[in-house]
């Protein structure tokens, strides 16, 4: 299987130390998860995945692109939807899309075929023409979304998707992620929803104090968790999780 | 104690005034120490400026006599109108600006209470700015003979409260008449009218053709020498109380006092639920519909930035409204300097050119603060493959873009009057536009679209170089228009070197915005 992304020896520092020696490989067509309590790097690594922010060191490659050295054509593939719906306000879904198209150089009658079918796909057919002033919170996170997916993107790169969504929209997005992975695309996604990543992750990493603590299938986890001969004793990600984050200092080796 | 008891108006007036103190700070962090040596040396020169006016009147007492009054009663109603336009707008605000109203309201307080001490921290907000202007101008000359003029701070307070007052009875004046959605809009381009109005009333008879044009004050001093001044009643009020007569001052703050009450109590209930309605009224109104988007999607990333940015300027009310009263100020200037300069047709056309130009290159500058540094989703554009040089030429094209449009009119009418001025003329706008905007490419400082006005965050040195740039330019235009275009290379040449010397590669522009 091909690596979408792999990351290594990743450190970024603030005032403190936010991400140390990262390492982490997400494989093509996978859905990844990575995982953390607040505060332990996830979106600053996915920040420098993306290109938003520069690590102090480290390696990138974005399905064999190194996105340090050739941020463009890593971008390209590339799509990043932050918890924060990155929208205009004054345009209407369909501007927005149409501009989002033109940064990533989408042919317009392409780009216009593919807004109008994603619009329609997230239920916002009918607001296609309406301002995203009025919209509630996740009809903007819909817009958002529909922005990142407008150039059909190899690697896509989600923060906390499923914020502020009822579940009907939660439903649709996590349906459509579902789709992209089961169609070929790969994602990432941070969640503080754990149930999410145990019901949708192929493989899903844990990171705490800007560290990766344990990284592979639920099942690899738990028998992490349980020590060695450690067997899959049906304990939840949530188990997995307090567990690996509760203790302070004890790094884990990654298992495949 | 009533000062400390939580929920009392004092309580709540110390709450209010710590978040506008706060407000303010936060406004000049990004001038850090060179913003306060600048405010050291202010404050220093004025209080050199009230040494000399402490030296001037010593000994002298002012006179009663109708000049005085009038410059009294004049200096007051300007005053009164700047006040008026920042307390209109401030209270136009705090009914779309929640900030805290939400849990104010939500409090076991009376919306009237809360209301009067918003009113109240509005008035003492805008009193505080003239008492800081006042007191170094008038300190020396009240500690060295006149301590009769601590009444000018006393009609202050006056002024501050009733223009709080009046404020708060046109904002919501405004709200039911013209309803939420607008109120906004309109209420912020009226403050602005409002505070320009003595500027606009001055040059009205410049603007509707006469010959030549005078101030107000080289007008009332001459009716004055004529004889022809009679003050009505109770004009004098005003002077009697900046001087400390007693029974003046009170009437005075008892006027505005009442006023403020009236406004503040009556319309205490009422605030709450307009303040209610404007917060709703984004969610509840139906969406606008925009039919522009049926037509095909643009090519690349250049034009759909183009497209995106124009759409954005086009939508903006309130950002038209600071544009177009740009202008307002700008043209009035224009047409005095045009007139002023004007018994020879040539100078005349040379002066107009020149202001024209100048005009273009602060819209511009404007303009490309608002699409450069005012971006709203930067991240969106970074993550995104295309070149941030095409992205910011896109920007740049689309802040010229109005202003081409402003230009189109005057440079068509000159074309049929004098076209070699014409297009000088266009040349000269089209050069301090193009050197505006790339200041603002340059020294880019991220900012949001609300703070357009104030441009909060700007560099002092870029918008400083804006203006020196924008005049060079304009000057050379003059020259050019009047007939000595070889003359006009020198200024022209020093702006030039201006702009190489602020000059910034992308790694610095991405330096500075990556430290911001």
């Amino acid at each position: 299987m091909t690596e979408a992304l792999i990351v290594r020896g990743l450190d970024k520092t603030f005032s403190k130390p936010a991400v140390t020696d990262l390492n982490l490989t997400v494989r093509a067509g996978e859905l990844y998860a990575l995982l953390g309590p607040n505060g332990a790097g996830k979106t600053t690594t996915l920040r420098m995945v993306a290109g938003l922010t520069k690590p102090d060191r480290g390696e990138i490659s974005i399905f064999g692109i190194d996105a340090r050295a050739e941020p463009a054509a890593a971008k390209a593939i590339t799509a990043w939807a932050p918890d924060e719906a990155m929208i205009y306000d004054k345009l209407t879904p369909l501007e927005y899309l149409e501009f989002v198209a033109g940064l990533w150089n989408v042919e317009p009658r392409a780009a216009k075929a593919r807004a109008d079918e994603l619009l329609a796909k997230l239920g916002l057919a009918s607001e296609a023409r309406r301002r995203c002033e009025g919209f509630s919170r996740g009809m903007k996170q819909k817009v958002a979304l529909a922005g990142a997916l407008i150039h059909d993107p190899r690697l896509l790169i989600l923060d906390e998707p499923l914020t502020g969504l009822d579940a009907a929209a939660a439903r649709l997005v996590k349906d459509m992620l579902q789709e992209r992975v089961d169609a070929g695309g790969t994602v990432i996604l941070t969640t503080h929803i754990l149930e999410v990543a145990e019901r949708m992750a192929d493989r899903i990493g844990i990171i705490a104090g800007g560290r990766l603590l344990a990284e592979g299938t639920l099942d690899a986890l738990r028998a992490q968790v349980g020590g060695e001969g450690g067997e899959a004793d049906g304990s939840t990600l949530e188990d997995v999780f307090l567990q690996l984050t509760a203790e302070p200092g004890g790094l884990v080796e990654a298992v495949a | 104690m009533s000062w400390t008891v939580p929920g009392s108006i004092p309580w709540l007036l110390a709450h209010e005034m710590r978040l506008n103190w706060r407000t303010f700070r936060a406004g000049r962090a990004g001038r850090g120490a060179r913003g306060l040596v600048g405010m050291v040396i202010l404050g220093l020169v004025m209080v050199l400026g009230g040494v000399f006016i402490a030296l001037g009147v010593h000994g002298r007492q002012i006179p009663i006599n109708p000049l005085s009054v009038s410059l009294a009663a004049l200096a007051c109603a300007v005053v009164f109108t700047l006040m008026l336009s920042q307390t209109l707008s401030a209270s136009s605000e705090a009914l779309y600006d929640r900030g805290d109203l939400d849990l104010l309201f939500s409090a076991p307080i009376g919306p009237g209470k809360v209301l009067f001490v918003r009113a109240l921290g509005v008035a003492a907000s805008v009193g505080t700015i003239f008492f800081l202007a006042a007191a170094p101008l008038l300190g020396p000359s009240i500690v060295w003979g006149h301590p009769g003029w601590l009444g000018v701070f006393g009609v202050l307070a006056a002024l501050a409260l009733a223009a709080a007052g009046a404020g708060l009875i046109l904002a919501m004046a405004l709200f039911a008449l013209i309803g939420p959605r607008r109120t906004r809009t309109v209420a912020q381009v009226l403050a602005a009218l409002v505070g320009a109005a003595f500027f606009l009333a001055s040059q009205a008879r410049t603007i509707l053709g006469e010959q030549t044009s005078s101030s107000l004050y080289a007008d009332i001093v001459a009716r004055a020498q004529a004889g022809r001044l009679h003050p009505g009643l109770l004009v004098d009020l005003p002077l009697r109380a900046m001087t400390g007569q007693p029974l003046p001052l009170l009437a005075m703050l008892l006027a505005a006092v009442g006023l403020f009450a009236v406004a503040a109590l009556a319309l205490g209930r009422r605030f709450s639920d307009a303040a209610a309605a404007a917060q709703g009224a984004g969610s509840v109104r139906p969406p606008r519909t925009e039919g522009t988007s049926r037509r095909a999607f643009a090519a690349g990333a250049f034009l759909a930035t183009l497209r995106k940015e124009l759409l954005l300027i086009r939508r903006d009310a309130a950002l038209l409204s600071q544009v177009l009263l740009r202008v307002l100020y700008l043209v009035p200037t224009a047409l005095v300097l045009s007139r002023t300069a004007s018994h020879g047709g040539e100078a005349a056309l040379a002066a107009g050119a020149g202001v024209v130009a100048f005009l273009a290159g602060q819209v511009a500058g404007s303009l490309a603060w608002i699409t450069l540094s005012a971006e709203e989703t930067p991240d969106l554009l970074m993550v995104s493959p295309a070149p941030i040089r095409m992205l910011r030429r896109a920007k740049l094209a689309a802040a010229l873009v109005p202003v081409a449009f402003f230009l189109l009119i005057p440079i068509a009418v000159l074309t049929w009057a004098a076209p070699m001025a014409a297009f000088w003329t266009a040349l000269g706008a089209l050069a301090a536009s193009v050197a505006s905007g790339l200041i603002n490419v340059w020294h880019q400082r991220p900012g949001k679209r609300s703070d357009f006005k104030r441009r909060a965050g700007a560099s002092w040195m870029a918008t400083l170089a804006e203006i020196v740039v924008s005049a060079l330019i304009a000057l050379a235009t003059g020259v050019a228009v009047a007939g000595f275009a070889p003359w006009g290379l020198i200024p022209l040449a020093v702006a030039g070197i201006v702009l190489l010397l602020l000059r910034r590669s992308d790694a610095q522009i991405a330096r500075n915005l990556r430290t911001r």
